[in-house]
């Protein structure tokens, strides 16, 4: 029946982010990611074995309302995506137009770069490609919380009153489109400018079936940041990189932890653009919005409409200040 | 049941099959099914007639390098002797014997006698090439400028006429026959019906010969599918180290009847070197499957079923053959790509661009010819066929910009300014982006592209079903 073909191919889409290596939540990352939080909790904890391995896996942490919200919300949004990605401007689309415009750009295409070593364009290629998108990350991130209109969607993210690796998926499908052309703008700018002046010496170092350093943050911090577990780092290693407890303030709902550590992998542009702040493992964090969040901030209608609403009035309000201030001096002018 | 008897039934129950199996793999030995045949052949697989044309084509390609750079009407001649003439004496000018690659024939009137190549060339318009001309008014044409050509080369231009003449030919003359008209109007039930010889005293049937003349124009040698592709390949080179290979008889000489390779044939095994394609066995094994279905049905009518399963096999030939042909516009596409780098960079240099233009005409003829050759199925192209033409243009981009636009009344070419040649880079990017979509391409040779393409592969989709 075909409406049993699109709940298998549902399930297939939700199901395939744990088998690709390019996904954070691979089923390896996640593996690695609670053996790297068995060892701090054991041996920077000092928690007993079975101690350990109860709070990784607590049902607390893992079965609660707003946990529940997210694998919910991830559902939905690998239906929605699965919809809608294939009509976004894609990396491809971008990396060749960006490819054909630089012949015109620069009269022709230089053969001269093309004799650098091999060694040296892959590097660089992996170094330039992870670092620009790490910054976009960033940029965007920060966006999505200071524009008031972009910050109604972004909500639905933080909202979240518990923490676990899928909470990486809770997200306004609108937020995805946004992420989805950053990465394509970004990806495909990156990959067409190299492969325009190195030709066939540009590839991607590569692990295990992922780019070296993407593969190194997911396979060890990326599904820390949204779990139960605060892992900190020596503070000057925190000004480079972002520990997950790092971000996990991010998420806190103190108000000297608002508009805190935007990063991504890199703490450097948080440091740069004054937005970072450093863990303390022993402080106790709150996540959510508010102290007030209730079951019903997680109800699945409210993550999908409630965004919309609230953008329109964001987006309206100039207008109707405006009406105010002409109704308020209309009747001022009157007799 | 006795022990001989068991014996001979158990032969007759395994070996046999065998054998005809091994038979199979080679497009010859079908039986005469013509009933009441009374001759001395044997085979009822002919295609002696296109082999010919192979050889004319062939032969011409060679003639059009012979020019001196002024009009010289006996070379003409003798080039229209080859496309238009039925002469007898004609010489096998290309492929000829050489050390260590000894061939049987060395007169076209020894494959095939009274054979021409312009009333078979594609009748339509060739909206492709200036001039409002049908295919065989374009070879005319082609010809004529190629007999006043220096070798075959105008550096004005920037035209290469053999590599014009031959890429075209090869679409307007056996691709056009064999998929527009053997492999199509000549499969249906009243045209060449296989319960009558082909004609009166023949020794093969209206189907089966049909059959043979399409497989013929393909360019195949006759045990295609046990050769590897380099082997195919290499025997069109003449290459002493696969003279084994081509003499499939072991006689000691290529028979340029069953044992050479030809035209499109030569470029599907080019595109299957490194095995990333199939397309000379599967489109071989294709006619050899059709051919047994035809020679099955015993010079008996084909029934409405075995003509449906005919017509399948046919559309899989003719859907791999006009890959073939996108192939190699898609690979020469990707060297004027190259070349116009190289020739930019020179310019930039001031150095002496005469050699990479050279290259760069020559590129250039073999990919307009082959596009040219695209569009002479029969079948339309739609929108492809007008970006291909639009992209490609009627010559390549000289140096100063400008590109031939049309020719005049008295056939003199005219140019205007058009594309730098950047941006007739991003044109070659452009079409082998096209070809690639439209023609569903696999091998994909020369892409300009696919670094492009793997890199995106590598980093992955941005989906963006994540966030922080």
């Amino acid at each position: 029946m075909p409406g049993d073909n699109i709940i298998v191919g549902i399930s297939q889409e939700i199901l395939s982010v744990f088998f690709d290596p390019l996904k954070r939540v691979y089923w390896v990352y996640l593996l690695s990611a609670a053996a790297v939080a068995f060892v701090w909790l054991k041996f920077r904890r000092n928690l007993s074995f079975f101690s350990a391995i109860r709070k990784i896996f607590s049902k607390a942490s893992w079965w609660n309302t707003s946990a529940r919200a997210d694998y919910c919300v991830m559902a939905v949004n690998s239906a929605l995506m699965s919809v809608i990605s294939p009509k976004l401007l894609g990396q491809t689309a971008v990396a060749y137009l960006v490819f054909e415009w630089m012949h015109t750009l620069f009269a022709g295409r230089p053969q001269t770069l093309e004799y650098l070593p091999q060694w040296a364009m892959m590097a660089a290629f992996t170094v330039i490609l992870f670092v620009l998108d790490d910054l976009a990350r960033y940029v965007v991130h920060r966006m999505l919380h200071r524009v008031p209109v972009l910050w109604a969607f972004h909500k639905v993210h933080h909202s979240a009153t518990a923490l676990n690796p899928l909470t990486v998926f809770r997200m306004h499908p609108v937020e995805g489109v946004i992420f989805a052309i950053r990465g394509a703008l970004v990806q495909g700018i990156t990959i067409a400018v190299f492969v325009f002046f190195f030709g066939s010496k540009v590839q991607l170092l590569m692990v295990f079936g992922a780019g070296v350093f993407n593969w190194m943050f997911n396979a060890f911090l990326a599904n820390l940041r949204h779990s139960h577990i605060q892992i900190g780092f020596w503070k000057p290693v925190e000004r480079v990189f972002i520990s997950p407890a790092q971000h996990q303030i991010h998420h806190s709902i103190s108000e000297h932890h608002h508009d805190k550590n935007f990063g991504v992998a890199l703490a450097i542009w948080d440091w740069v653009f004054n937005t970072h702040c450093h863990s303390n493992t022993q402080e106790k964090l709150v996540f959510g919005l508010s102290a007030e969040s209730t079951e019903e901030s997680h109800r699945l209608s409210l993550l999908y409409i409630q965004p919309f609403l609230e953008a329109f009035r964001t987006a309206t309000s100039p207008i109707r200040r405006l009406r105010e201030v002409r109704k308020t001096a209309t009747q001022n002018s009157l007799p | 049941m006795k022990f001989k008897t068991m014996l001979t039934l158990f032969f007759v129950g395994t070996l046999l099959p065998a054998l005809a199996q091994s038979e199979s793999e080679v497009y010859m030995n079908f039986p005469i099914t013509v009933k009441g045949y009374a001759g001395d052949k044997t085979d009822s697989a002919s295609y002696s007639g296109q082999i010919a044309r192979h050889l004319l084509h062939n032969s011409l390609k060679k003639l059009a390098g012979k020019g001196n750079g002024e009009p010289n009407e006996e070379l003409k001649a003798k080039m229209m002797a080859y496309y238009a003439g039925t002469d007898e004496g004609r010489e096998i000018l290309d492929p000829k014997s050489k050390d260590g690659f000894a061939i049987k024939q060395t007169m076209i009137d020894e494959i095939s006698k009274g054979k021409e190549l312009k009333g078979k060339t594609y009748k339509g318009a060739v909206n492709s090439w200036p001039g409002y001309m049908t295919g065989p008014e374009v070879l005319e044409f082609l010809i004529d400028k190629a007999s006043s050509a220096n070798k075959g080369y105008d550096p004005i231009t920037g035209y290469d006429y053999g590599q014009l003449i031959s890429k075209f030919m090869m679409g307007a003359v056996f691709y056009n026959q064999a998929v527009d008209n053997y492999l199509d109007e000549r499969l249906t039930a009243d045209k060449n019906p296989n319960d009558k010889p082909y004609k009166e005293g023949r020794h093969y049937s209206g189907k089966e010969h049909v059959w043979d003349e399409a497989f013929g124009y393909f360019g195949a040698p006759a045990h295609a599918i046990d050769l590897e592709a380099d082997q195919a390949y290499s025997i069109a080179k003449r290459k002493p180290d696969v003279m084994a290979a081509a003499d499939h008889n072991s006689d000691g000489v290529v028979d340029l009847k069953t044992e050479m390779t030809y035209a499109h044939a030569y470029y599907a095994a080019d595109a299957d070197k490194g095995g990333k394609t199939s397309y000379l066995s599967d489109i071989t094994g294709a006619f050899i499957d059709g051919r047994k279905l035809i020679t099955a049905a015993d010079s008996n009518a084909l029934t409405d079923a075995q003509r449906a399963e005919l017509m399948t096999i046919a559309d899989t030939i003719k859907m791999k053959w006009e890959q073939v042909i996108a192939e190699a516009t898609f690979k020469y596409a990707g060297s004027v790509y190259k070349d116009l780098q190289k020739l930019i960079a020179i310019v930039e240099a001031n150095g002496d661009v005469s050699d990479a233009f050279r290259a760069y005409a020559k590129h250039w003829g073999e990919l307009k010819g082959f596009s040219m050759a695209l569009q002479t199925s029969g079948k339309d192209l739609g929108e492809t066929a007008v970006k291909i033409n639009r992209l490609i243009g009627f010559s390549p981009v000289h140096l100063d910009g400008n590109q031939v636009t049309g020719i005049d009344g008295n056939g003199n070419y005219m140019t205007a300014s058009g594309s730098s040649m950047a941006e007739y880079m991003v044109h070659m990017v452009k079409l082998q982006n096209l070809l690639g979509d439209a023609f569903n391409l696999t091998k994909r040779k020369n892409d300009a592209t696919s670094q492009l393409a793997d890199l995106i592969e590598s980093v992955g989709a941005s989906k963006g079903a994540e966030t922080d």
